[in-house]
């Protein structure tokens, strides 16, 4: 079964044609899930990047680097979880149409780039996290800080244009 | 009314140079959505701890002093791309009753904001010793409410005002 077969077999389901609104009393489904992913995007983005301030000696300079990913990472992660879950819906209302999309493919690049980065930051700098708690972060984690930050900045604008071009 | 006034508004010089560039528009709705992000969360995050949850060792006026300087930043960026996006589609903004109730939630959790930080986060003293009160619980909850109602009223402008049009 290859790709295309798969997004047909999911938009092909009740859900997602309740989704597009396409069943009797269903036409508001989509906004309200949309809205609902929106708010969700916004917090994950928000506490991302009060991270990444923190990291850049931008924000948040007075609390340890460990006390600010303690108190937001919980926040992220919620909000990561919701976000995922009410955008797969979003996904299957028009799978086709969303996975032949360039603005949310790039999107999904761009995540998938975010994803690495974090990846390379806890394994790599972040161990010696200690050493510079609470002074000025080392220059491979402001890098880490700021390429995050491009990178979320990047997902907003191209999940915003999949919104233009679909 | 109204839709007259929007009308002569869409047909101002710069109404209609923001809509020859196609661009415009997605690329203020982007930046509107990571104003959002910034102001909301600053927003949740406080009344959170208001609310007495979180495991950080900040209290609730620690972290205000913290968020709230970037919470107003944020502010003043979706005020200057929602007036970017209203003046270039002021007909599809206005006939909407959607558009306006967001305009009244945002005067009314702005001043609410800004009153309560005043009395109850912000000053001398205040930033160690928090006890949440009943009414600082009422603040926490109506506010997070309120932004969750303009996000969804910024949606909805859309879907609606087609109806109304």
């Amino acid at each position: 079964m290859n790709l295309s077969a798969v997004w047909e077999t999911l938009q092909s389901w009740t859900l997602a044609a309740a989704i597009r609104g396409d069943l009797a009393g269903t036409e508001w489904i989509f906004p309200i899930i949309e809205t609902c992913h929106v708010i969700a995007v916004s917090v994950m983005v928000g506490s991302i990047a009060m991270v990444d301030a923190r990291l850049l000696g931008i924000g948040c300079r007075s609390t340890a680097v460990r006390g600010v990913t303690t108190e937001l990472l919980p926040v992220t992660w919620t909000a990561w979880g919701c976000a995922a879950l009410l955008g797969s819906l979003l996904f299957i209302s028009k799978a086709k149409v969303y996975a032949g999309n360039f603005d949310f493919r790039m999107k999904f690049v761009l995540m998938g780039l975010a994803g690495l980065n974090m990846v390379v930051f806890h394994r790599g700098v972040f161990r010696d996290v200690a050493r510079w708690d609470t002074g000025e972060p080392p220059p491979a984690a402001r890098i880490a800080g700021a390429l995050s930050l491009a990178f979320w900045i990047g997902v907003v604008f191209f999940g915003r244009w999949t919104g233009f071009t679909t | 009314m109204f839709r007259d006034y929007a009308e002569g508004l869409s047909r101002t010089a710069l109404s209609r140079a923001l809509q020859d560039h196609g661009w415009i528009i997605p690329a203020s709705q982007s930046i509107h959505i990571l104003a959002v992000s910034v102001v909301f969360t600053s927003a949740l995050l406080v009344n959170l701890r208001v609310m007495g949850v979180g495991r950080s060792g900040r209290t609730a006026p620690q972290l205000a002093g913290a968020l709230l300087p970037w919470m107003w930043v944020g502010f003043g960026v979706l005020l200057l791309t929602g007036a970017l996006q209203t003046i270039a589609e002021p007909v599809r903004e206005f006939v909407t009753p959607v558009y306006w109730a967001k305009m009244i939630l945002i005067s009314f959790v702005v001043s609410l904001t800004a009153g309560y930080s005043r009395a109850r986060l912000m000053g001398e003293g205040r930033s160690t010793r928090f006890v949440p009160r009943t009414l600082d619980i009422g603040f926490a909850l109506l506010s997070t409410v309120i932004w969750v109602a303009i996000i969804a009223c910024g949606r909805f402008i859309g879907y609606t005002s087609p109806l109304y049009v």
